[in-house]
């Protein structure tokens, strides 16, 4: 797993926090960014393999960063995390070419386990 | 007195007064008819004395006797048409001027019987003669002259008594009807005062009962649900309170899904790594579950002060700390439906003196209504300002939403009048104007169709 770079985008500073910490542990490269604007700057620079979004952000939301992700590599799978866990942005998430979707509280077993699965697909 | 024994006084009183009148104008009539009946004999009682005196002139021109058979003749007739109509006569001038002139004509008819019965001509009975005939016509032409005159005098009388019964009558019905107009419409602009101020929820009563009519009955009744109103004032806004609880709710859970799933981040860190961690890495990971802790403490406390039912404490206060209060309380309804916040709290503006829970219930009351007015993508603007120089501190409330039709505006405070539905109770508003209105402040609404609507609340600056 080593080598690949992750980016968690999320308001809450202690989601970034505790996914780092735990995605570190297995090896990745990862970024953490507080809203959507600094993190898409940076990945014109920098090519990641996945990215980890905040659905509702203030400003740029989580359906604008997948759409603006893919449309620099289409390959980087993003997953969607949200508090507001309802049927309807379940829907929408994952009709948009999200790779997966996790609602509030997020098991961060599962989450290493969808981006695992995620870089085994690319 | 009652209204319905006013009115129907003063019917009584019009009517009396024209009956009166009524019998007035019969009796003139009456004796303006027995005078003309007179005046009609006196007519042809005149052409006979007319006849006799000029068979009298016959006489003393021609000496001829047969004249005075004829004015014999003539007395007797007249004597025999008065006695026919005396009772006419007697009514028109009296028993006194009718025997008067009876004696006359005798006294005429002796004069002329000593002249026939005298074969000398005799000048002293011949001037008699001409004297009593000249005394009967002067005479009657004096009463003839009198009853003409009282004639008129009757008919001009009775026409000034006419003319002032008719002033009398239309000022009567004019002031006496405005004078029972006033003394009713000024109860019932009593009535109406306090219906305007209990609609604007500052329960007055009208202590004094200017009246014991029929207003007198509604302004009781009326002060009685005054009273019930004032007393249910306190469960109408916790009723209310508890309605936008509801809506509240859903927002905070959401708010509280964020701290919630912060802790339980850091609790499977630290249960997955605790071996790998060391004891400061610890300690720092328990110190972010204490902060979230805290966090959710903040947001179920807010929730909770809101819902507390509060009699009104007043405080000094920073109304720009209410405000982010009650943003703080309502960012994840805003989320929810997409709301984007403008906030522009003027920091230089004075403090106010304020329930605290009360203001925000109204802020709370206006945001909800704001959010629900929009969709998706609209804007709230929440602006304070003013408050210097003695003027009022403004709190103004403005949503991009499909605004108030122009009618319904001036109902817009009123209790139980909502645009929503079945979903509104109608009492939001109301509420919100009863309390802005307790703090001494006003508020008012300006709208327009599909671009907005803006409330604008003004509360008295805090002076020391």
């Amino acid at each position: 797993m080593d080598g690949y770079r992750i980016m968690i985008i999320d308001d809450e500073k202690i989601v970034g926090d505790m996914a780092k910490m735990a995605l570190e542990k297995e090896g990745y490269l990862v970024e953490t960014f507080m809203n959507a604007e600094p993190a898409l700057e940076r990945l014109k620079a920098v090519k990641f393999d996945v990215v980890v979004t905040d659905f509702k952000m203030k400003g740029i939301d989580g359906m604008e960063v997948l759409k603006r992700v893919k449309s620099l590599y289409p390959g980087t799978k993003v997953i969607m995390i949200t508090a507001f866990a309802n049927l309807d942005t379940a829907i929408e998430a994952l009709r948009g070419d999200v790779y997966d979707f996790f609602p509030k509280p997020v098991k961060i077993k599962e989450l290493k386990a969808s981006i695992q699965r995620a870089l085994k697909k690319a | 007195m009652k209204i319905e024994h006013k009115i129907i006084l003063s019917y009584i009183s019009n009517i009396a007064l024209i009956l009166l009148i009524g019998i007035f104008s019969l009796n003139n009539m009456n004796i303006v008819l027995t005078k003309f009946r007179f005046v009609e004999i006196a007519d042809d009682l005149n052409a006979s004395f007319l006849e006799m005196r000029i068979s009298e002139k016959n006489y003393f021109l021609y000496k001829d006797r047969t004249a005075l058979d004829e004015i014999e003749n003539k007395i007797n007739i007249t004597l025999e048409s008065i006695g026919a109509v005396e009772k006419d006569i007697t009514a028109a001038i009296g028993e006194n001027n009718l025997s008067q002139l009876k004696e006359y004509l005798k006294s005429y008819a002796a004069a002329i019987e000593q002249i026939r019965s005298n074969t000398r001509k005799s000048v002293r009975l011949e001037a008699k003669l001409r004297a009593e005939g000249q005394k009967l016509r002067e005479y009657f032409k004096n009463i003839t002259q009198i009853e003409r005159r009282s004639v008129n005098a009757i008919i001009l009388k009775s026409k000034k008594v006419l003319f002032i019964s008719f002033l009398v009558i239309l000022l009567l019905s004019v002031f006496g009807g405005r004078f029972i107009a006033k003394k009713i419409v000024a109860s019932m602009r009593d009535i109406e005062g306090l219906a305007v101020s209990i609609s604007e929820g500052s329960f007055k009563k009208i202590e004094d009962i200017r009246t014991d009519d029929e207003c007198a009955s509604v302004i009781r009744a009326m002060n009685f649900m005054s009273d019930e109103l004032k007393n249910r004032e306190e469960e109408i806004i916790q009723s209310k309170k508890l309605a936008s609880l509801g809506i509240l709710t859903a927002g905070v859970a959401h708010e509280l899904r964020n701290p919630l799933n912060n802790i339980s981040m850091v609790a499977q860190n630290f249960l997955e790594m605790y071996d790998s961690l060391d004891r400061e890495h610890r300690i720092g990971l328990m110190h972010k579950v204490e902060e979230e802790t805290k966090r959710i403490e903040e947001i179920v406390k807010n929730l909770l002060d809101f819902a507390k039912p509060k009699v009104a404490n007043l405080e000094e206060a920073d109304i720009n700390r209410t405000v982010r209060k009650v943003v703080n309380l309502m960012q994840n309804t805003l989320d929810i439906s997409n709301i984007e916040l403008n906030l522009s709290l003027d920091p230089s503006v004075p403090h106010v003196f304020i329930d605290g829970p009360q203001i925000q219930q109204v802020l709370v009351n206006l945001i909800l209504n704001a959010v629900q007015a929009m969709s998706p993508g609209g804007k709230l603007s929440i602006k304070t300002y003013g408050g210097h120089e003695g003027g009022s501190v403004i709190i103004e409330v403005s949503d991009t939403g499909k605004g108030i039709p122009h009618e319904f505006l001036p109902y817009i405070f009123d209790p139980f009048f909502s645009t929503k539905g079945v979903e509104g109770t109608g009492l939001g508003m109301s509420i919100s104007y009863g309390i802005i209105r307790n703090h001494k402040g006003s508020i008012r609404v300006e709208s327009t169709i599909n671009e907005g609507t803006t409330f604008t609340i003004e509360l008295p600056a805090y002076k020391k």
